[in-house]
């Protein structure tokens, strides 16, 4: 299996490519309208010198763009989680399940608490299938 | 007196209408803080613990502790304590709104409750003036309508109440508070109502001296910041503790159909916390100093389940009077609910013994001759509202099922007592131990029962909370499996007792940093506790229980999951999956210091300084 850099727009394709071929997906998302996006918080000795803006939308099943983007389009998601780098990668790797890292403020989210609840399958599949891509992380190279 | 207290208590003889103040030793105060703690000290010390929970000499407790009054956030809490008429075990109950900070400005901490008044009487309490009132004429009167009219006069009264179901001894009733709050669990409304007491009202103007006013403001500034940040806050803000029911079913958290079913996303969706506030939701509603304000204010405005505007349901009552029975009508439930707040009743244990009794009924093991005519068929909620007043008025089958889940199935016999899922007698809260192994020894070692809120095991296991600061953590803990559960239950025990003997919400200490209320209990008391002292008072907390338990005749016998829980579901996050009782009670008897017999061993109660319970269980 190939593998992807963290935080790539590469990665970011095959994560995207693994959403939109998911039919478990399509099926459990049917009803989620709306961006999300990931803010990664600087930390230079893992390799991560500066913040990095990701940006994901969905919509109804399907997905639209999945962006490396800046700052002021990762603010105009309708959900903005942002954490620092460990913790992104606790997740990515199913270490930590996202709700609770949420729930103990490891991570933090502006947006419609009440929506991401009424959906929460749909963000745990979208975690899932994050988690299945091979992914090469800054400070383990 | 110690700071943070009122510095007296109220001891209430209804035999002979006689209230009287006391104190209690500064020492005692340190020792144990406060709460259903210190209740339990005091109910060891001064009450023949083998009397029948109802009879006049069995004393009930209303407790308060050090925090409650400051307007530190949560801090609004009390607990009512007895002798359990539901299980014959330490009995206690928590409960938020504004009792107890209304009691401590009246200048009381706590008041503590024996006899039988001749005939009904109230209760009332204003700046430290107390004197027993008849209350013939509000007898029989529902919750609701009897703190109505104790307020007529004066609406700043704070009251605690009991219904029908109270006055009744139905062994699951509860005492309201302020119509919104209640002390559910254990029975203690039936404790009131058999020394004909209906109701408690309190008027307080006084002020709570602090020991250091200056680090209290800071930790009081430090937990509105926590508060605000908290992503658990914003939740429970936004959809109540329902915020669970979507999320719970998902992890296996859910109890569906009296716990024979592992899944159904469909009822989990129609009763869930987000549903709650899209539809029936009118406004939130807070508990004395809570920025929180997890309350749900509901009304259903039309329909054969139309109720007027009043207090929502709990994440607990969609669980038991929802998933439990099939019912997929959130409606239903919040009528449900409005039903037994008037009438007085744990919506836990309640909705638990429907659900057995619907069980039975679809097995074909009860019918409608046993039923008095009601067609008890999963989710049939009609028969359900046509049963609760008649469980509160123990009316035919009604009187059947007030006796509780197990004593009910005891007079029916055969099968019938494996479809009921308790720990000794107290039916399980809606957290499925096959989704969270932790849970089942939480509810196996419990004092009072199987609970959920004696402790803080939820909250750490399900990943609510984290605190590496107060014993070893992982960053995540997989819910279907024991390894590790035994150390964690028991830390977590400690801590989460805390918020009973603070007096703080649970909810509080799962939001707020440990340092945070530490702080603010130490300027408060200024007793200076370090986080291994406070742990140690936890510790005392649970090993003081476990004593009077062992001395009313709890053994290693009596710590074990109900057969239903034992039985693996076939669907859902916990599918396959039962906890390790063996391993999970082996690892903690060693922690806890219980010998085989599940008692405490005498350097164990050496170590916490239970001298005089040591006494009592080797002498």
């Amino acid at each position: 299996m190939a593998k992807f850099n963290a935080m790539t727009q590469e990665w970011l394709d095959a994560w995207k490519e693994k959403i939109a071929t998911s039919a478990e997906y399509k099926e459990i998302a049917k009803n989620w309208e709306g961006s999300v996006s990931i803010i990664v918080n600087p930390d230079p000795e893992k390799g991560i010198p500066e913040p990095i803006y990701v940006f994901t939308d969905y919509w109804h099943g399907d997905v639209r763009d999945f962006l490396i983007c800046d700052k002021a389009k990762a603010e105009s998601a309708n959900f903005v989680m942002s954490g620092d780098f460990a913790r992104w990668k606790q997740v990515a790797k199913k270490e930590v399940d996202s709700t609770k890292a949420l729930m103990q403020g490891k991570l933090k989210l502006k947006g419609d608490l009440t929506y991401v609840v009424r959906n929460i399958k749909t963000v745990n599949k979208v975690i899932d299938l994050l988690c299945e891509i091979e992914t090469i992380w800054p400070d383990e190279v | 007196m110690a700071n943070g207290y009122a510095g007296r208590f109220l001891r209430v003889d209804l035999t002979e209408g006689r209230c009287s103040p006391f104190t209690v030793e500064d020492a005692l105060l340190r020792k144990f803080i406060g709460g259903s703690s210190l209740g339990a000290k005091l109910f060891l010390d001064g009450f023949p613990l083998e009397a029948d929970p109802l009879a006049p000499e069995s004393p009930l407790m209303v407790m308060t502790g050090p925090m409650v009054g400051s307007g530190f956030p949560g801090s609004s809490r009390f607990a009512v304590c007895a002798k359990s008429p539901l299980t014959g075990i330490w009995g206690e109950s928590a409960c938020g709104g504004n009792f107890g900070p209304e009691l401590k400005k009246a200048g009381y901490d706590g008041i503590v409750i024996t006899g039988r008044a001749e005939k009904p009487v109230v209760l009332s309490i204003s700046e430290g003036e107390t004197k027993l009132t008849d209350a013939s004429g509000l007898w029989g009167k529902d919750v609701y309508e009897t703190t109505d009219i104790l307020k007529e006069t004066d609406k700043g009264i704070k009251v605690l109440v009991i219904g029908p179901a109270g006055e009744n001894l139905v062994r699951f009733a509860a005492v309201g508070n302020d119509k919104g709050h209640f002390v559910g669990r254990t029975g203690l409304g039936a404790v009131m109502g058999a020394k004909r007491l209906k109701a408690i009202s309190v008027r307080g103007e006084g002020k709570l001296a602090k020991a250091d006013e200056t680090r209290y403001r800071e930790a009081q500034k430090a937990a509105f910041q926590e508060i605000k940040d908290s992503a658990l806050a914003g939740s429970l803000h936004a959809m109540g503790s329902d915020a669970n029911m979507d999320i719970g079913m998902i992890n296996g958290d859910v109890p569906v159909k009296n716990w024979s079913i592992g899944e159904d996303f469909e009822l989990s969706a129609a009763l869930s916390g987000p549903t709650l506030s899209e539809t029936y939701l009118t406004r939130t509603h807070a508990c004395a100093n809570c920025p929180v304000a997890c309350k749900r204010i509901v009304r259903v405005p039309d329909g054969p389940f139309q109720t007027e505007e009043g207090p929502g349901p709990e994440y607990e009552t969609c669980g038991t009077f929802g998933t439990m029975i099939m019912n997929r009508d959130l409606a239903g439930v919040i009528k449900a609910n409005e039903l037994c707040n008037r009438l007085g009743m744990d919506t836990i244990s309640c909705g638990a013994a429907i659900a057995w009794a619907m069980e039975l009924f679809g097995k074909g093991i009860l019918t409608v001759k046993d039923t008095d005519g009601l067609d008890l068929a999963w989710g049939n909620m009609e028969s359900v509202l046509a049963l609760l007043p008649r469980i509160a008025g123990r009316e035919g089958f009604g009187d059947l099922l007030a006796q509780g889940s197990l004593a009910a199935a005891r007079k029916i016999g055969g099968n019938a007592v494996d479809a009921v899922v308790h720990v000794k007698g107290l039916d399980l809260p809606m957290h499925d131990p096959r989704g969270y192994h932790g849970m089942g020894l939480a509810y196996m070692m419990s004092n009072r029962g199987a609970c959920h809120l004696q402790h803080a095991v939820l909250a750490t296991e399900q990943g609510m909370a984290s605190w590496p600061q107060l014993f070893p953590m992982k960053d995540d803990y997989q819910g279907t499996t024991s390894e590790g559960k035994a150390e964690l239950v028991f830390h977590s025990e400690n801590y989460g007792i805390l918020g009973n003997s603070l007096s703080i919400c649970h909810y509080l200490t799962d939001i707020l940093k440990p340092e945070t209320i530490r702080d603010a209990f130490n300027a408060i008391t200024g007793f200076g506790l370090d986080f291994a002292g406070l742990m140690a008072c936890g510790a005392r907390d649970w090993t003081l229980k476990r004593g009077i338990n062992n001395l009313l005749g709890v053994t290693a016998k009596d710590d074990v999951l109900p057969k239903r829980i034992m039985t693996p579901l076939l669907e859902g996050a916990g599918a396959g999956s039962v906890p390790d009782v063996e391993k999970l009670k082996r690892e903690y008897y060693v922690l806890r210091g219980l010998d085989e017999r599940g008692f405490p061993k005498e350097e164990k109660l050496v170590e916490l300084g239970l001298d005089d319970l040591r006494e009592r269980l080797y002498r």
